[in-house]
């Protein structure tokens, strides 16, 4: 499903460049868990906004579902976004002073679906969050674990095959960054691809393969099986 | 995104900052209602000089001395404080018996101090015939009657004035007739009072008319041998062209002119007058409203100012419609849609208000001031104003919308 090769992001401003990725190579296969893990400042943010099609890379290839991104236009890229990918940011992006419904709502109006059938899609997405009684609640009123949640039916409702996660759990308390990641490994279960950048251990381990990365590089990339062998989670 | 949900989710965005929507566009709502009230108030006095030119009637013809403008925008040499003298007792004579004509009517004007007891007014004059009455519809008085025939021959003192002066020199209480007044210091018997006030052809104010014998106002008032102006009343048989040029071919004969590009006096026709008077007031009507939309485009600047701030404020928005798929033009889209329903709600207000505004003056004006103004809300300007307030969202609203839409997606969400 996603394959890059020997990826670089380079920023470059008026004095100096910036080699924020360098050669990271490594692919993804439908329905996986992938945590992408590393220090502050290591890139993986950066590698999260490129796997999402939010920017492009400077070198190397990548390609999703067998297309280059090198080949799409700004207007494909966003096209793809909105149907292929959903989003779960940590400082959720909500829209506060709409109602949950308005905010699942807005993936949407930038889709090829039809008014008629957004309603059905925004009340299931809703469902599956567990939100159904807050529906028309304004979102600045609802928790931060909430919040999130609301976050999550937004990103499944145009039903996309990958779901990109930055860090959903840093601004909630652990109880509901447990509910957070319980929703997102049945999304998994049920077979959606679910890219999660964490530097949170617990968080990371829902995930059943870990990609390491450190100084733009990828340092490791193994299964979660192995990382709970070699005791590398504690 | 389709247009529906783009006004759908601009609405909804004003609609959250209602406050602000409404002192954003006072500046649009103020702009239109004054070029609504300008082109309102323009038309109503255009509309107004225009009736009043028309009730003279439409078989009038002016003659004033000196060389017609040729088609240049220039009223002619004798209204611009030229004293012209090319107009005189044979051409008169001559044009009275053109059969085309019915009346030919001399006029001469002055001005001078008018005196009753204690009482003075510095009032405009006008000596003519007896026919001034007929071809003026002023036959008709409220008291007394018109002078003669014989008291322009035999250059009688009497004088026929207007209500309102009647009014003032006298009092509501006391009849003018056969009362004397004093105009210019030379005595004159008052013979009849008009039965109409208000303003008259070319800003003549009938209520304060004063007209004497030509004969008198010539040789004692103003010593001159010359008219200002011959009034002509054409003979219905004959087309207003045709008098037009008759009177051309006899005053040219009169004054020995063989090119008519030489003519020493100005014929105008009430057509001409009206067109004439048409367009001045036209410009003059166009100048206001020109005025008037610089309030208009302070408005729209305040506009693109507040949905400046706007797209700063919500940035992370934008952002996060981006990333969910929102291409460059849709957020171009919605933006722009925010700013021209600012202006087109800002428009229709701001017609409202303009409207409720004429009313009003309309209302003043009939009620507490007795000159017959007419009520014009012209469809033009609501539909220009329309036109104005929606392109000046586009126009102003343009640059904010691509500001918002060329954002970065990652630097957006990144906002704080």
């Amino acid at each position: 499903m996603i394959e890059v090769h020997n990826l670089q992001k380079e920023y470059l401003d008026e004095e100096t460049s910036t080699l924020a990725l360098r050669d990271v190579s490594f692919s993804i296969k439908k329905g996986e868990f992938v945590s992408i893990m590393g220090p502050s400042g290591s890139g993986k943010s950066t590698l999260l906004q490129i796997l999402s099609f939010l920017d492009r890379p400077t070198g190397g290839t990548y390609t999703f579902d067998g297309r280059s991104i090198d080949e799409m236009t700004d207007r494909e890229l966003a096209q793809v976004r909105n149907r292929d990918m959903g989003f779960v940011f940590q400082s959720f992006n909500l829209l506060s002073r709409l109602t949950v419904y308005d905010n699942v709502e807005i993936p949407l109006l930038y889709s090829n679906i039809p008014p008629a059938s957004r309603p059905a899609l925004v009340e299931a997405a809703v469902n599956s969050v567990g939100l159904e009684e807050k529906l028309n609640t304004e979102a600045g009123k609802l928790s931060g674990g909430q919040k999130q949640r609301v976050a999550i039916a937004r990103a499944l409702v145009t039903g996309p095959a990958v779901i990109f996660a930055d860090e959903p759990t840093g601004n909630l308390d652990s109880q509901s960054g447990l509910q957070i990641m319980d929703i997102l490994d049945s999304l998994n279960k049920k077979g959606r691809t679910v890219i999660l950048v964490t530097h949170e251990t617990q968080t990371a381990e829902f995930a059943n393969r870990i990609v390491r990365i450190r100084d733009g590089k990828v340092e490791s990339d193994e299964p979660i099986a192995a990382h709970r062998a070699s005791g590398s989670l504690k | 995104m389709l247009i529906r949900d783009a006004f759908k989710t601009a609405l909804r965005s004003l609609m959250h900052g209602m406050m602000r929507s409404v002192l954003t566009m006072l500046g649009v709502v103020i702009g239109i209602a004054s070029v609504i009230i300008l082109m309102s108030i323009g038309q109503s006095a255009q509309d107004l000089i225009l009736n009043q030119v028309q009730s003279i009637g439409s078989d009038l013809i002016i003659i004033t001395p000196g060389a017609p403008a040729n088609g240049k925008f220039s009223p002619p040499a004798s209204a611009q404080g030229i004293i012209v003298t090319s107009l005189k007792q044979n051409d008169v004579d001559a044009l009275q018996r053109e059969p085309a004509i019915l009346y030919a009517v001399p006029e001469v004007r002055g001005q001078a101090d008018v005196v009753y007891g204690n009482n003075i007014v510095t009032e405009g004059y006008t000596g003519s015939t007896q026919d001034f009455f007929l071809v003026s519809n002023l036959a008709a008085t409220a008291k007394g009657q018109p002078f003669a025939k014989s008291d322009v021959d035999s250059g009688n003192h009497v004088v026929v004035i207007g209500p309102d002066l009647a009014t003032t020199l006298f009092g509501a209480n006391v009849d003018p007739i056969n009362k004397t007044i004093r105009v210019k210091n030379i005595s004159f018997r008052v013979v009849g009072v008009l039965g109409k006030s208000g303003m008259g052809a070319f800003g003549v104010d009938i209520g304060n008319l004063v007209v004497m014998p030509i004969t008198v106002a010539q040789t004692q008032l103003l010593g001159t041998n010359f008219f200002n102006v011959i009034v002509t009343q054409a003979n219905a048989s004959y087309t207003i062209d045709f008098v037009k040029s008759r009177i051309a071919f006899t005053l040219e004969q009169n004054h020995g002119i063989h090119d008519s590009n030489k003519d020493d006096f100005n014929i105008e026709t009430q057509a001409d007058i009206l067109s004439l008077l048409g367009n001045i007031t036209s410009i003059l009507t166009l100048f206001l409203a020109a005025i008037a939309s610089i309030s208009l485009i302070v408005g729209g600047i305040g506009i693109m100012n507040i949905m400046l701030v706007s797209v700063t404020e919500r940035t992370r928005e934008i952002g996060l419609r981006k990333a969910v798929g929102a291409t460059d033009s849709d957020i171009l889209k919605q933006f722009l849609i925010e700013s021209i329903l600012l202006t087109s709600a800002g428009g229709v207000i701001g017609i409202a208000l303009g409207a409720a505004v004429v009313g009003i003056v309309y209302e003043a004006l009939t009620t507490f001031a007795s000159i017959g103004w007419v009520f014009a809300f012209p469809i033009s300007s609501v539909a220009l104003s329309l036109a104005v307030s929606g392109v000046a969202g586009i126009a102003f609203g343009i640059y904010p919308a691509r500001q918002a839409s060329k954002k970065n997606p990652i630097d957006a969400l990144r906002y704080e």
